[in-house]
């Protein structure tokens, strides 16, 4: 019952949060919501036993990934004036759209089809099973595979973002540390042998 | 024999590709000897052929020679079928080439683009003959479209002049209207019967009797009709049948040789061939019969109508191909397919004799094509003076020359059948004749006699054209004037197709009236008695009176009866309407749905919007038209919503 | 669960390539600067090893391993023979592309191969999971090719839209995924089969989850209505990106249209197919008719890409295996034929001059008869012009879809295509019967006119015998 009270706490702020990432105004505003909304979601699953997920989504998802969003967002310096224009302007119908979404997904999807009894609850583990280490066999055996191409995914990733980031702007001027070092005389100063002229 | 008849059809090939890969470093002589030495292998063979299977009574000969693929269980395969009527296709085809060959070493003496001339009139031999030697749907298929590209080439061969790029454009486009029915008449076929060899699917062809096919639901139509219709659909593009007839004059833009070879004598008769070689299909179904005697009919006769208004001296001539090929498809409509084939033999030599004729006026005046700036030429061009008057008695069926009798043939059968709609064709193959006799006698007055009316420069350099160009002319009007009284009797009442022509023998006109047929003389008589001759004999007159004897009178005309006249000169408005309507219709449905698309949809509502829309990426990247992303999101949300709708939404309700 | 070593033999094309993709990246990093040429020459001959790996591995009956996320049979051996031959073309014409305008860049390479390896993990992925990934290692390697040019506005902003939009499609896959997960218990496209076969009446949650997943895969494809970044990106790209990108991910995409619809989603057929045609019917009529109004022979072939998929859809929605094979024929035909007209603009460009506007073609035959020539076989082979190999294409899909009592679909797809004649006829016009107003002689390096000649040839040679390659696709779809 407690556990029961506890989840809906999470969920309502879970849901409040997600909300107001995309209706708050201030971006900066928006992004600390997000990592509301990955806090909320994070006690969720340990609800649910799943303590590895929840950590790693806080290490990952907050302690990395929305602070780099925010260092973006507060070196980019956003106007505002036009965001709030274009979504008023497109509210209506996107809100109607949404709604509409929204509202086959619920005749769909009620609690009839996902109910627990069709699922089934999951197993209780006593305190000293551990999530992590049954997560990480499983990785390394079972899903070897997937796990490998996740790699191949990220390591394209980095070179992709390299890349596309590194590069020599045209009409830069920078200087080559290696080129100066590696100078000799002979590239700088040229030698000119001249007969003095004989004077009349 | 196999070994043999792959010549027939490899022999102009290779000329072609000898023509067109190595024109350059063979020279033009090396050029014309390499297409002509090919065409000349394909004659001999073919005439061999003839003799062969026609005159000695040889078994037809049927042969796959290779399997182009399979898909499921049709087979896809080129092999030939060699019996009376493709032998009798092949010698024609394969001999007016041969003259149009020798023709065009005169013709094309100046032309830069000789050797890719030779190249494509014998690439155009090899085409027609795979055409007409197939055995299966799938080759005939392939040398129809063949045959199409060849002349969509020729056409614009003077591609530097706006008004033949235009012209092989039209031609294209138009044969493709006839091709889509072809094609899909050829599907039908397949869909139907499971295999696309002549043999089998003839053998099959008496079951479509009462067989019907719903296309769209609630409809259902009779097989034989339909397939019929859809095939003769692609004869209206290839013969030029109204109302699919307006490129044939336009391809006049082309070289004269090619008006003689493809535009006359060959190509343009692959419709009636085909049509003919079906005869087991069309006879199962009368419907079919009747429109194809009827869009003859209308073709015959007001086709007929507008060569009379006509200055452009192959202009003339390419109406009265397309007033022939009516004939032709109204003795196809009457079951008198052997009467068709026949029209279409004679035909073959008479106008390309016509035309390589207006070739040779045309050249000594300098490739001036105007009919109101010649007259006289009988003394400057005495060959081709005669063998053009010859060639214009052929035309117009004066009794003995070749026309007569083929087209005598015809109104005789129409007279006799009884397909719905032979009343109205009767009349206008009748009425046709008239006009026939008067556009070829008023070519034959301007151009040859009459006042000079050329200018004092042209009159200096007239002569007779080099021999190479007389020669072909004479050759032809050998035949131009006996072909009438050999074939006949064998071709028309004998056994001379054998059974490659099926007539049902409630159709068969040909049987009645040969049972009145008494010889070629009796058969000259009886015209004395019917209403065709002194119709011709009138047209004549009258044209010799308009022309000769007052020659004020035409214009006089034309101004009495300018509604009439103006009705002529602009085709009946065809050309108007598929340019001005209907293609205008095409054109504009293409550029609303990209206003709509691409500028309304995108560039409307977001260019304007774009300031305003803007997410979080676009002040990452602000110099980018980010509106358009939004857009395009947004019609893919759409998108899924309405997949969404349908299938789930509208589901649930159902099951409910 | 006991585990037990997974057979690694059958995915040894793709762990292969995987080494070699990072083996060019050192040799770009080490030797890049002073020997370029090393890169692709490693590239190249890194694909010429795999393809040959497929062949000899070609499995006689389909093998399933790594606790089924892997699937070997012959549709993924051919599909992958394809993918790595047309690959191997697009990196030759994109070598001589980068060459001529200074772009020559080792990532190209590398991204590349990493995306041909994402292409093969997604044609032969047999669980969910696999299959995902392999979409994303795929996309992402084309998002960043596309933006390769950082000097380049139009290739930023096309890869912008490419990669948002790319982003939007793969979460309503994955929705639709999760949708499946959550209803089946499994990721594995066989027990998602069987949960169908013994469910009885069908799941509507299952249609659902189909709703989102042929969206996504109807995004890969540039099916319409999802096919609006297909124009922008494709004359945004690079050409040589634009080139790869209309090509080996199509073969991709029909891979893992069969895989998601014809290996797990097979209960619900009925309607599957019923929202292909609607694709279908839509992407036809759209990519023909758009594509008369265009100027750019890029957006042109972009438009003409999505009237191909739609025909390319026809076999699917047959719903037979000879309808499959149709297809597979189709998409392989459709990628070759695209090689050879992307191409074209490749060998006809020099340094800062692109060749993508309709105008540069006019009066080729002026300056390369040869090139005119080949300009002809493509553009009839796409109109679908007996005997070039795109009749036989069109050919075997429209019957497919006759035999499956659908003529009236057959119907509007003739039509359809009778409408598209134009404007590949247009370029014919434009190469044989205008004036151009350049008349100089065309030069380029007979490394690339081989290639080009080798690759329309191929068209017209399969045009007169089309049996084996159909038969080919007959055999692998068992």
């Amino acid at each position: 019952m407690a556990e029961l009270v506890v989840f809906y706490c999470f969920a309502a702020i879970l849901v409040f949060a997600a909300f107001r990432v995309i209706t708050v105004r201030n971006p900066v505003h928006a992004a600390l919501f997000l990592v509301l909304a990955f806090f909320s979601s994070a006690c969720v699953w340990i609800l649910l036993e799943a303590e590895f997920l929840a950590i790693v989504l806080v290490l990952v998802y907050v302690g990395a990934v929305m602070v780099l969003f925010l260092f973006v967002v507060m070196m980019l310096d956003i106007n505002l004036a036009p965001l709030r224009e274009g979504f008023t302007r497109y509210l209506g119908l996107g809100a109607a759209v949404a709604v509409l979404i929204v509202a086959q997904l619920l005749l769909v999807l009620g609690s009839d089809r996902f109910g627990l009894e069709r699922v089934g609850a999951p197993v209780r583990r006593a305190a000293d099973y551990s999530n992590t280490e049954e997560l990480g066999v499983l990785l390394y055996t079972v899903y070897a595979y997937p796990f490998e191409i996740a790699a191949v995914v990220l390591l394209v990733a980095i070179i992709a973002a390299i890349s596309l980031t590194m590069r020599r702007r045209p009409g830069i001027k920078a200087q080559n540390p290696a080129e100066q070092v590696a100078v000799r005389r002979s590239d700088r100063v040229r030698l000119v042998k001249m007969r003095s002229e004989s004077r009349r | 024999m196999t070994d043999l008849y792959v010549w027939v059809v490899l022999a102009p090939l290779i000329g072609s590709v000898i023509a067109g890969v190595f024109g350059k470093s063979i020279g033009r002589a090396g050029a014309h000897w390499a297409c002509i030495l090919g065409v000349g292998v394909s004659t001999l063979i073919s005439g061999a052929a003839f003799g062969h299977i026609v005159l000695e009574g040889g078994a037809a000969f049927e042969s796959t020679l290779y399997h182009w693929g399979r898909v499921g269980d049709l087979t896809l395969e080129i092999g030939f079928l060699v019996d009376p009527l493709s032998a009798t296709m092949m010698f024609v085809v394969s001999f007016v080439s041969l003259m149009v060959h020798i023709y065009t070493i005169g013709y094309m003496r100046d032309d830069p683009g000789y050797q890719r001339f030779f190249s494509y009139i014998a690439l155009f031999t090899f085409a027609m003959l795979m055409l007409c030697m197939s055995n299966n749907f799938l080759q005939l298929f392939f040398g129809w479209e063949a045959v199409g590209v060849v002349s969509y080439l020729l056409i614009g061969f003077w591609f530097q002049r706006e008004s033949a790029i235009r012209a092989n454009l039209k031609a294209f486009l138009v044969n493709r209207i006839g091709d889509l029915g072809f094609l899909l008449g050829v599907a039908a076929v397949l869909f139907y019967f499971g295999t696309l060899r002549y043999s089998e699917v003839f053998e099959l062809a008496p079951s479509l009797q009462g067989a019907t096919l719903s296309i769209f639901p609630g409809a259902d139509w009779s097989v034989a009709s339909l397939i019929c219709i859809l095939l003769f659909m692609g004869a209206m593009g290839k013969s030029a049948q109204f109302p699919l007839h307006v490129w044939l004059p336009d391809s006049m833009e082309g070289p004269t040789p090619i008006s003689a070879l493809i535009h006359a004598a060959t190509m343009v008769t692959a419709g009636i061939f085909m049509v003919a070689r079906m005869s087991p299909l069309f006879e199962q179904s009368e419907t079919a019969l009747s429109v194809v005697l009827v869009v003859g009919a209308i073709t015959a006769l007001f086709m007929g109508l507008l060569g009379l208004v006509q200055n452009d001296i192959k202009r003339v001539v390419a109406y009265s191909t397309l007033s022939q090929l009516g004939y032709m498809a109204v003795a196809l409509g009457a079951s008198a397919y052997a009467a068709a084939i026949f029209h279409l033999v004679t035909h073959a030599f008479f106008k390309a004799l016509l035309f390589l004729a207006a070739g040779s006026v045309i050249i000594a005046l300098h490739h001036n094509q105007d009919m109101r700036s010649m007259g006289g030429l009988r003394k400057y061009m005495p060959v081709t003076w005669i063998t053009s008057l010859l060639g214009s008695l052929a035309l117009i069926g004066f009794p003995g020359f070749a026309g007569f009798f083929s087209k005598d043939a015809i109104i005789e059968a129409v007279h006799l059948s009884e397909v719905p709609g032979h009343d109205f064709a009767y009349w206008c193959v009748v009425i046709g004749v008239f006009v026939t006799a008067l556009y070829s006698f008023r070519l034959y007055f301007l151009v040859f006699h009459g006042k000079e009316r050329m200018d004092e420069h042209a009159r200096e350099h007239l002569h007779e054209s080099p021999w190479v160009v007389t020669v072909p002319l004479v050759l032809l009007a050998i035949p131009s004037v006996l072909i009438g009284w050999i074939g006949i009797e064998p071709m028309l009442f004998g056994d001379h197709f054998g059974d490659s022509l099926f007539v049902l023998s409630e159709h068969d006109v040909l049987a009645r009236l040969g049972d009145s047929y008494r010889g070629e003389a009796a058969f000259i008589g009886h015209a004395f008695a019917t209403p065709p001759l002194y119709l011709a004999l009138a047209g004549v007159a009258c044209a010799w009176y308009f022309y000769m004897v007052r020659p004020d009178l035409p214009a006089l005309c034309a101004r009495r009866l300018a509604p009439v006249h103006s009705v002529l000169v602009h085709k009946y408005g065809f050309d108007l309407l598929y340019e001005e309507v209907l293609a205008r219709i095409g054109r504009g449905l293409g550029s609303l749905f990209w206003r709509i698309g691409d500028r309304i949809l995108i560039d409307g509502m977001l260019v304007n919007g774009s300031a305003r829309v803007v997410g979080w990426f676009s002040s990452l990247i602000r110099q980018l038209q980010t509106g358009f992303l939004y857009t395009y999101a947004f019609a893919m949300i759409i998108g899924l919503v309405a997949l969404m709708s349908l299938f789930v939404f509208l589901r649930m309700q159902g099951h409910s | 669960m006991p585990f037990v070593t997974p057979e690694f033999l059958p995915a040894l094309p793709e762990i292969l390539l995987a080494v070699m993709a990072c083996l060019v990246l050192l040799v770009d990093l080490y030797f890049g600067r002073r020997h370029p040429s090393w890169v692709f020459l490693l590239a190249q001959a890194s694909l010429v090893l795999c393809a040959l790996l497929c062949i000899a591995l070609y499995p006689e009956e389909p093998t399933t391993t790594f606790n089924g996320t892997f699937r070997s049979d012959g549709m993924s051996a051919v599909l992958k023979v394809f993918m790595i031959l047309v690959t191997y073309f697009v990196l030759f014409y994109s070598k001589f592309y980068l060459d001529v305008r200074d772009l020559f860049k080792g990532e190209y390479f590398v991204l590349s191969l990493f995306a041909v390896l994402g292409m093969m993990i997604l044609v032969s992925a047999a669980s969910l999971l696999t299959l995902y990934l392999g979409l994303e290692l795929m996309a992402l390697c084309l998002y960043a090719l596309v933006a390769l040019n950082r000097e380049s506005s139009m290739a930023s902003e096309a890869a912008m839209k490419y990669f948002v939009l790319g982003a939007l499609a793969s979460g309503t896959l994955l929705y639709g995924m999760s949708l499946l997960y959550g209803v089946t218990g499994s990721l594995e496209l066989d027990r998602i089969r069987e949960y169908q076969s013994v469910g009885g009446e069908i799941d509507i949650i299952l249609v659902l989850g189909l709703v989102f997943i042929v969206v996504g895969v109807a995004f890969k494809l540039g099916a319409a209505p999802f096919h609006m970044w297909v124009p922008d990106v494709y004359e945004g790209a690079p050409t040589s990106v634009t080139l790869f990108v209309g090509t080996a991910p199509k073969i991709a995409a029909f891979g893992m249209l069969m895989r998601l619809l014809v290996d797990g989603l097979a209960g619900v057929q009925g309607d599957w197919i019923e929202m292909l045609t609607i694709l279908s019917v839509l992407s036809m009529a759209v990519g023909n008719i758009i594509a008369i109004a265009q100027t750019n022979l890029k957006r042109m072939l972009a438009y003409s890409t999505i009237a191909h998929v739609g025909f390319l859809l026809l076999g699917i929605i047959a719903g037979t295996r000879a309808g499959y094979a149709a297809s597979m024929f189709y998409v392989i035909v459709y990628a070759l034929m695209g090689l050879g007209a992307f191409g074209m603009i490749i060998v006809l460009g020099s340094k800062g001059f692109e060749s993508d506007r309709l105008d540069d073609f006019r009066g080729l035959n002026e300056r390369s008869p040869w090139l005119a020539f080949l300009v002809l076989v493509l553009m009839l082979s796409m109109a679908g012009v007996p005997p070039f190999v795109g009749f036989w294409a069109k050919w075997s899909v429209l019957r497919e879809v006759v035999a499956a009592d659908q003529v009236w679909l057959a119907t509007v797809a003739v039509v359809l295509a009778v409408i598209g004649l134009f404007y590949y006829l247009r370029v014919v016009r434009l190469v044989y019967f205008e004036e151009g107003q350049e008349a100089a002689p065309l030069v380029c390096g007979t490394d690339v006119k081989v290639m080009i000649s080798t690759n329309a040839l191929a068209i017209l040679a399969l045009g007169v015998y089309p049996s084996a390659l159909l038969a080919l696709c007959v055999t692998a779809l068992g």
